[in-house]
Order: structure tokens, then sequence, then C-alpha cells
């Protein structure tokens, strides 16, 4: 009788010593201050200085000098600045259609135990591995109109001028986008449908439900976090998208594919132009917060709900 | 059970001094590392060397060479540093003005040094050049004068020339009864007959940019001769819509339509090799290119560029008020000084070698064409002989060198020009447009 009180007790002990923040002092703020300083030196302080920036007028040799908001002015009349927002959000909103659905029927897919899962599993992450450098390098020799795919397949593809048109040149972005990021997100999904109850599957094959109203009734409603972790990652992506269309497209033909990111770094860097380059910056910093706020809102993300619901 | 809290918590606020302490510890030695930067590596300030600062590629081997044949004899060491890759005038730009700038830079003169005129960062080279005539009379005039801006001369000729010329492939024109065009007639003639064949006549890399530019800049010099340029670039903006000028953008348009580059050039690349194969493949007859184009067929298409490959200076223009011996292209690359240097002397000791035998003999070894007055001793030397002869030849009969458009004007250009001239081969903006495009830049 006392052996088994004595177990209980040390048991309930080891239960309260293992809940955190229960008799030991919570951390303080000192324990932020490391990434507080990080942030503030490398995000903020950057920032405000882009913002200072944007109000002046400067090559990059001689010192900074004000220009009030002749940036700004000028932005504003810009049509390539107007159009390069619009092409911003095209691209983001194709590769948010075209990423999600093949991530998630990938990331399911790969979640089972099937025969060679592992093995195809790992040929399709293989892009993942990719720099961005090196897919765009690799798309653009086998999208040759000449010597690559377009010139083996004129059916499909004409004259194979598919980087010389406005609307070509958004497909490929969008493929070659949809072909790098597609792991990235089937991995995150993989991870979500992993995570999820088996005792749902079972409850549901006792009440009859097949694979596919198993799909659609367990594992989506049930990867729903997921699915806005991964939107999000997308959304951020997209609206940040540069290196493919510098290597892909650099912005052509003429300015059809000059994307916000891409028109900051011509202005900046090839026109010498930081006053105009920083306006643009914090436009695409003020329209990416307000859409991350959006959809963080619009999901009910922000109140954290669990989707680990009716068990 | 007192004592035990009492060490917890001693233990709590000792990791809160130690978090505390080792960031204190990182932001000091940030800041520090952001303040040390400015010492180290300051160029003028050593005293005993002068730094020069070069496009870090396969040729920096001559300018090491050189290099080290100057500080043999002078008291003064020369420092050679690179900065590799493509992205030289962008850093360039960053330190151009810091302490860690150098004293004598790469640059491709025109307006990649404009710039740096205009914030008052360079040393004029007159008085060296008066000092010593050689640091000009030794040089190909044509070339020279790219240096030259509102007659200051800030560069000496340093690498090869590297003017822009008709390629074309002797088979594919052997099999169709063709010859290298002679006039613009000729050309359009070519262009039908092998359109007709189902080839595609001329190779264009429309996805650089830059190589279809370089229509541009020939046919506006045999329209116009190169005083149109010279006038729009002094800002004159009536030249662009000058008769002259619509004439030249009417025969690039009779060009285009005739089919000559044939309907997907925007999705071709010279850089990824795609219109050079072209050319080498036989499914086009011509290619206009910079110099370089033979040196890029020897190691992608060895066997064409020894049998195959040929090359004429770009066809004459009836009635045009070019010369037909003008060339455009990149004339070369220079070395320019800055103010601040401490050794005026010893660079000008420096720039002497640019026109020695040592340099010329180094830089045909390695396929660059020089362009100082005794390279014509040595072409018998260089790699391929025949094409150093006839490119040497051209350039030094050249009474006009213009230097590429998006390099005559600053930086900040490029793009403009760039966009204009692509959207006006794709058809997108008509003479007008392009007119109003280039009517839009500002020349300094």
């Amino acid at each position: 009788m006392s052996a088994l009180s004595f177990t209980t007790e040390l048991g309930r002990r080891r239960l309260k010593a293992r809940r955190p923040g229960v008799g030991a002092t919570r951390p303080g703020f000192a324990w932020a201050v490391p990434a507080t300083v990080f942030f503030l030196l490398f995000a903020i302080l950057p920032l405000v200085l882009v913002a200072v920036l944007s109000f002046t007028s400067w090559d990059g040799i001689t010192s900074p000098h004000f220009n009030g908001l002749a940036n700004w002015t000028k932005l504003f009349d810009d049509p390539v600045m107007t159009q390069s927002i619009w092409l911003t959000l095209v691209l983001t909103v194709l590769g948010v259609v075209t990423q999600t659905p093949i991530s998630i029927l990938l990331g399911v897919w790969a979640a089972g135990h099937q025969r060679n899962r592992a093995v195809l599993s790992a040929i399709f992450f293989v892009p993942l591995l990719l720099s961005a450098t090196a897919v765009s390098v690799l798309w653009r020799a086998l999208l040759d109109p000449n010597f690559g795919l377009p010139g083996q397949l004129p059916w499909l593809f004409g004259n194979g001028n598919l980087l010389g048109s406005q609307a070509g040149s958004i497909a490929v972005l969008t493929f070659v986008g949809m072909w790098q990021f597609t792991p990235l997100h089937a991995l995150l999904y993989q991870g979500g449908a992993r995570a999820v109850p088996q005792v749902l599957y079972q409850a549901a094959a006792i009440d009859g439900a097949g694979t596919v109203r198993q799909f659609f009734h367990i594992t989506l409603p049930q990867l729903r976090n997921t699915m806005i972790t991964s939107v999000i990652l997308m959304v951020v992506g997209g609206l940040t998208t540069f290196d493919t269309v510098l290597i892909l497209t650099q912005g052509g033909p003429g300015t059809d594919t000059t994307v916000s990111a891409y028109y900051m770094y011509e202005q900046g860097f090839k026109n010498f132009d930081f006053g105009a380059g920083s306006a643009i910056a914090l436009v695409l910093v003020v329209v990416a917060t307000l859409i991350s706020l959006a959809v963080v809102r619009i999901s009910g993300y922000d109140k954290m709900r669990s989707t680990a619901e009716g068990i | 059970m007192g004592s035990l809290r009492v060490s917890v918590r001693n233990r709590a606020s000792r990791n809160r001094f130690a978090a505390l302490a080792a960031t204190t510890a990182l932001v000091v030695g940030l800041t520090a590392a952001c303040g040390s930067g400015g010492g180290s590596g300051s160029a003028s300030a050593d005293s005993g060397t002068i730094h020069v600062l070069v496009y870090g590629d396969a040729g920096n081997t001559v300018e090491k060479q050189i290099v080290d044949t100057f500080n043999k004899t002078s008291k003064v060491k020369a420092v050679l540093d690179t900065i590799p890759g493509a992205d030289y005038q962008s850093k360039l730009n960053t330190i151009i003005n810091t302490p860690q700038a150098p004293d004598i830079f790469f640059n491709w003169g025109g307006g990649s040094i404009a710039p740096y005129v205009k914030d008052n960062l360079l040393l004029p080279l007159d008085s060296m050049i008066a000092k010593d005539p050689g640091l000009k009379n030794n040089f190909l005039p044509s070339v020279f004068n790219t240096a030259v801006i509102d007659g200051h001369s800030y560069g000496v000729p340093m690498r090869g020339t590297q003017p822009v010329l008709l390629f074309d492939n002797k088979q594919v024109l052997a099999s169709a009864g063709l010859s290298a065009p002679q006039t613009w007639d000729d050309l359009i003639n070519d262009v039908k007959v092998l359109k007709a064949k189902g080839l595609t006549p001329i190779a264009l890399g429309g996805g650089d940019q830059w190589p279809t530019q370089m229509w541009f800049e020939y046919v506006y010099d045999r329209v116009a001769g190169p005083g149109l340029f010279e006038k729009a670039l002094a800002g004159d903006k009536s030249a662009w819509s000058s008769a002259d000028s619509v004439k030249a953008l009417g025969m690039l348009k009779q060009l285009i339509d005739a089919g000559a580059f044939g309907s997907n050039f925007d999705s071709v690349k010279f850089t990824d090799g795609g219109s050079p194969a072209l050319l080498a493949k036989g499914k086009s007859a011509f290619e206009l290119m910079g110099s370089w184009e033979y040196s890029t067929q020897q190691s992608g298409n060895p066997d064409f560029a020894k049998n195959d490959l040929g090359y004429s200076a770009f066809p004459s223009v009836s009635g045009g008020k070019g010369d037909p011996n003008d060339v455009v292209g990149n004339t070369n690359n220079f070395y320019s000084v800055l103010k601040k240097t401490q050794h005026p002397d010893a660079v000008a000791a420096f720039l002497k070698l640019m026109y020695s035998d040592e340099f010329v003999k180094a830089q045909l070894g390695i396929g660059n064409l020089p362009t100082t007055t005794n390279t014509a001793n040595f072409l018998a030397t260089s790699a391929s002989p025949a094409y150093s002869q006839f490119q040497f030849n051209l350039v030094k009969a050249a009474p006009s060198f213009q230097l590429s458009w998006d390099q005559a004007y600053p930086p900040a250009a490029t793009t403009t020009i760039h966009t204009a001239v692509q959207e006006f081969f794709d058809g997108k903006i008509d003479t007008n447009g392009f007119i109003a495009q280039m009517q839009s830049l500002s020349n300094s």
C-alpha cells in the first residue's frame, strides 16, 4: 500500500516536472534579445533605410541627396511599375493554382505505404536539391526552339517561340516554378497527411467510405493548416519571384515579364538608380504584407484552431 | 527546499546575464566588423603600392604577367585585384568612391566611365600624354577615342578589340549558290533565296537583346554615318526623328518582314549557345556577332570553325552617308586612373607597358587582338593569323569605330535601349514607338 502510494506520488511529481513553465521561472526578455537584435539589425533597420532612400536620388557613387517625392510620383506614372504589380499577382495566383493540387496529391500519395514509394518519392524530390539558377538554365536549354523539346514536338509548341510572347513567357515561368517548388510543398503535405490519425480512416472504412471519399472528407479537411502554411509560402515566394525571371526571360520580351522584384533589381543594380529601386522595394513590402495578412485573416490561421477535431 | 529555489533563481539570473553578455558581444562584434571594413585593403593609403583592378576571367594570366614585369623594376609595387564574373560594373560602382577603390581599373570606355568623370573621380591623362606622347600615338586612333570624354583622355587601351562582323556558314552559302553579301541588296536577295530553301537565313540570339542591337548599330552607321548617333549621345534628341533614322528603321523592318530572322528569335540566346549552334549546324547561313564568335565556335564546334566558318565586313548601303569601312562593336577595354592615386608617376610607368612588345605578344597568345601600332609586327604569332590579320586591317582602316550603343550611353540607359530594340524586332512598337523610346534616354 505504502509502496503503491509512493510510486503514484513519484509519477505525479514527474508529470509535474515535465509540464513546462510550472515551478521554474518563465524565460524573460533576455532570451528574446539575440533574435530581436538580429531582427532589428537585419530586417527593421534596412527597411527604414530603404524607406529613407526612396526619397533620395542616389547613383551609389556620391552621397544620396533628397529629392522629395520625385521617385514616388515617377513610380505611379510608370506603366512598367503598374504592369509589374499585375504580373507579380498573376504569377503568384498561377503558382498557387497549379502547385497546390499537384503537391497535395503527391504528398498524400507519398505519405502512404505503397511499394516503391520511397524510391519514387526520392526521385520526385530531386528538383528540391537543385538551385533555382541550375533549374532555370536547365529549362532554358530544354526549351530552345531549334535544338530543345519544341524543335522535336512542333505539333505541341508551334514555332517554339515560347519566350517571344507574354503568354508564352508567363506559361514557362509558371511551369518552371511548378517543377521546382512542387516537391517542397509535397513534402509539407506528406508530413501533414502522416499526422492524420488512422482511427479516422478506420471509422470511415467501417462506415463504407472508399478511398476517394476518405480523401475528400478526412484527408483534405485535416490538411487545412498545412494548406494554409503552404499557400502562404507560395504567395510570399510568388511575390518575390526573381531568379527564374533573371535567367529565363530577363523581364522580356520587352518588359512583358518584368515583375516587381526584377524591376527593383533592374532600377537599383543595372540602372544604378537606388532611389527608384528603393521605392519599388517599399511597394513590394507593403503589398506582400497586406496580402499575407489577408491570407492569415481569411484562413483563420491566426486563431490556430486544431485540426484534430472529433477525436 | 528553500536553498534549492535560491539556486534555481541564481541559475536563471546567471543565464540571463550570460545571454545579455553574449548579445552585447555579438552586437559589439558586428559593429566592429562594419567599422573595420574601411581600414583594411585601403589602396592608395598604403605607401608604395598601386592597386590594379581587373575583370576576373581567363585573360588575367596576361595582366598577372605584366604586373610581375612592372614589379621587377619599379619601387612602387603593383597589386593585381580581380572581381570575378559578369557583375564587374555593379561591384566597381560600389567601391569606386570608397577607401577600397583601386588606383587603376579595367573598363569599357565611353558610358562605362562617364558617370565617374561626371563625379570628378577620374584623372585626365592629358598631362601624362604630354610627357610621353607614346601613350596616345602607339594606339589606333579610332580605338583610343572611345575613352576620350569632353576632349580629355581618360583611358589607355588594354586587352583586345572586338569588332562586330558578319559571320557565315560557307557550306550553306555554297550549296545555295550564294556568297557573302557586299551590299544591302545582296543581303536581302540572299535572305530570300535561303528562306525559299526552308532555312532561317540569319541566326539571332534575340533573348539576349544586345545581339539585336548590333543590327541597329550597323544599319544606322551605314545609312547616316557615325554623326547621327554621336549627336543623339550628346543630347540632341532630334537625331532620332531625323529622316536618316526613319530610313534606317525602314530598312531593318524590310529585313525582318522578309523573314530574315525567322519567327522565334526571341526564344534563342547567344549566351547559352542557341544561335551559334544554328550557324554551325547549317540551319542558318549568317550571324552578326562580335569577334568572339570565332572562339565560341572553336570551343563548341571545332570542325566547323576550322573548315566552314566565314566572316566578312557588314554590307554597304547604296546612297548611305556612312563609310562602308566603318565598324561597330567593343573598341577595346581600357585602364583608367583614379584622381586620388598617390603614385601618378608609377601609374604612368605601368600604363606604358600597354604598348610593349611583351604585352602584345602575350595578348595575341591568348587570342586577344591588341590595338597598338606594333601589333602588326606580331600578327603571324597569333593563334589564328588569317583571322587576326583580317580584323586588324578592318579596325585600322576604319574611319569610325562606334562603341556599342549600350556601352556608349551610361549604364542607366541600357535597359531602355535593350527593350526598344527587342520590341521593334517583335513588332510590338513601330518606328515612332522606337524613336520615342530612344528620345526618352538621358545622356548623363
